[in-house]
């Protein structure tokens, strides 16, 4: 019963990690909403425990025979152009995209 | 000619050929009907008026020229929003990518136009194709046609209403547990999900990459094969498109010695008016030659909780790159570079997007991995056999495709009640197989039902073909009553 020791174990503290790991900010209500929804989902998942499955292979890949390197010539082909890709960021500068300063002046 | 609304897209395409109408004719008129309908159908997050006037002006002239003419010449085709096309927005549903710009074609955008479709619009969808209903588009939610208080299904729930009230004649879907055939069926239409890899993902916005497959919306099984023979190409940049020759979709009728498969432990519990229907569409695929014989697909019961693992967990990395820095909205609050990521993500994701990637962000975590993660890709595997087992004693399995007709907006709150919806259309994701909808008839409250005829990996033509025999001998698929006229005039 691996699974249902974890889900009991699914609070707050959990999501306030899960936030960190998947870097998403929320508010109290939607913590609130979001832990409630997760636990449900959780419990649910927990039937997969009665599937006995410990000798047989992960699922790789979906496709029989396909789960293997494909390789096509080295061929270069037309690039974006700089102007292209910039346009959708949000703040650039000098041809570059811009974030705030990560290092703190010392 | 009869109004070209109630055509079909081969039907229209050869009088578009024969010259009975001109292109800019067939994009005025479906403009006109889009106008009237539009808004109230919420089927459309951006229409390319301009667009597909300027590319029905280039046709006619192209046809003046005598010069040949593709497959889809004339068609208007409606793209779901998470497909580029090149200089459009791309927006997904979301506010994060509200002002997104496609910087290039999807591959299966650039094969429908490459055969003269006409593009019609963007339609609606959930926020990153997660959702059954349309609910979760951080627009507007689209309806369905046959009753503007229901939900058309999703994601693709906007293609899937704007075939169906003929505001387009063929539309893209993805489908990733079932996106385009449930809303195919709550909405009486025709969507065929291909085997995994048959139509090039790429341009398509990623969302679980060992599950989503593109496909089209239709009114017709002929049209969804010309789709088919249109998409279906091999593909460079998409590692997982299949490497093969595309396929000719010859259609039959007859449905001599086949062999169909059904999986009744399964299918117990359903509800009474679905099962009577599904039951009916049996008898009408034995009347047709078909036999029938039982298959084994108990483990079926597990493939929500094992896609709601796999998916979420592909899922969670796949947003990743949503992170405010090199597209999409970035947070004005935020002062710092971990706030832009934290923040970005916090304005810019709906609710069922952040709940999706934490619960796949959970799943992959050191320590819970194996518990979740592992075991899923196990009883995948399980799933895999199960088909294949079935396929050695039939040619394609038949089910329902959805639990019921269409359910009224905002009827369902309980997680994991949605995500049952689609507890019939997710195997063939995990399992790669073609699958197709049909429209099979109404609900007492005269909604649209659909049978899923799913076939082995790689068997796409067949799937079409007894699909096709069944569509010939029934003809359900109908245009809405409120949708069969008006808006053109």
């Amino acid at each position: 019963m691996m699974c249902k020791y974890f889900m009991a174990h699914f609070d707050k503290d959990t999501l306030l990690h899960l936030k960190k790991l998947c870097r998403i900010d929320l508010d109290a209500e939607e913590e609130e909403d979001i832990l409630k929804s997760l636990k449900r989902v959780l419990e649910y998942v927990d039937q997969l425990d009665e599937v006995k499955a410990e000798k047989t292979r992960p699922c790789n890949h979906v496709m029989n025979g396909m789960a293997r390197n494909r390789w096509r010539e080295d061929v270069p082909e037309e690039l974006l152009s700089r102007e292209l890709f910039l346009g959708n960021a949000p703040d650039q500068i000098a041809g570059m995209v811009r974030v705030p300063p990560v290092l703190k002046p010392q | 000619m009869k109004e070209m609304h109630r055509l079909s897209a081969v039907e229209l395409r050869d009088a578009f050929l024969k010259g009975e109408t001109t292109a800019l004719a067939i994009a005025n008129h479906y403009l006109k009907r889009i106008e009237a309908y539009g808004s109230s159908l919420g089927a459309f997050l951006k229409v390319l008026g301009p667009r597909v006037l300027l590319q029905a002006e280039a046709l006619d002239k192209k046809r003046a020229q005598g010069k040949p003419l593709g497959k889809l010449a004339g068609v208007p085709v409606a793209i779901k929003d998470n497909m580029h096309i090149a200089g459009e927005t791309t927006t997904c549903g979301s506010k994060f990518l509200e002002n997104y710009k496609a910087p290039f074609d999807a591959t299966a955008v650039r094969c429908l136009e490459s055969e003269d479709a006409l593009l019609i619009g963007k339609t609606n969808l959930d926020e990153f194709a997660m959702g059954s209903s349309n609910e979760n588009s951080a627009y507007f939610p689209a309806h369905n046609p046959w009753n503007l208080k229901r939900v058309p299904g999703g994601s693709s729930g906007g293609s899937a209403a704007a075939v169906a009230a003929r505001l387009a004649l063929l539309a893209t879907g993805s489908d990733t547990g079932g996106s385009i055939r449930q809303p195919a069926s709550l909405c009486g239409v025709v969507g065929f999900k291909p085997t995994y890899g048959r139509v090039s993902r790429y341009g398509l916005v990623a969302f679980g990459s060992s599950l989503d497959q593109i496909g089209p919306f239709a009114t017709t099984v002929a049209d969804a094969a010309l789709a088919m023979e249109t998409m279906g190409r091999p593909c460079p940049h998409d590692s997982t498109c299949l490497d093969l020759p595309k396929e000719h979709y010859k259609l039959t009728r007859d449905l001599t010695d086949v062999k169909i498969g059904i999986p009744n432990r399964f299918l117990e519990n359903l509800k009474p008016e679905v099962q009577k229907n599904f039951l009916d569409a049996v008898d009408i695929l034995r009347a047709l030659g078909a036999r029938t014989v039982e298959v084994d697909l108990d483990v079926l019961k597990y493939s929500i909780a094992v896609y709601y693992i796999l998916a979420t967990a592909e899922a969670s990395t796949n947003l990743a790159r949503f992170d405010g820095v090199r597209y999409g909205v970035r947070s004005p609050s935020a002062k710092t570079l971990d706030q832009v990521y934290d923040l970005s993500r916090k304005d810019g994701f709906g609710r069922e997007v952040k709940k999706r990637i934490m619960l796949g962000t959970y799943v992959l975590s050191a320590g819970f991995q194996d518990a979740y993660y592992k075991k899923a890709q196990k009883i995948r595997t399980l799933i895999l056999e199960a088909f294949e087992k079935a396929y050695e004693t039939c040619d394609a399995v038949v089910m329902p495709v959805a639990t019921s007709g269409a359910f009224e907006a905002g009827a369902i709150h309980d997680p994991v009640e949605m995500y049952l919806q689609d507890i019939f259309t997710v195997p063939a994701n995990l399992a790669g197989l073609p699958a197709i909808s049909v429209p099979s008839g109404y609900d007492g409250e005269g909604m649209p039902l659909g049978i899923q005829i799913i076939g082995p990996q790689m068997c796409d033509v067949s799937v079409m073909s007894y699909a096709y025999a069944y569509e010939q001998a029934t003809k359900w698929g109908r245009i809405p009553p409120a949708f069969l006229d008006g808006g053109a005039s």
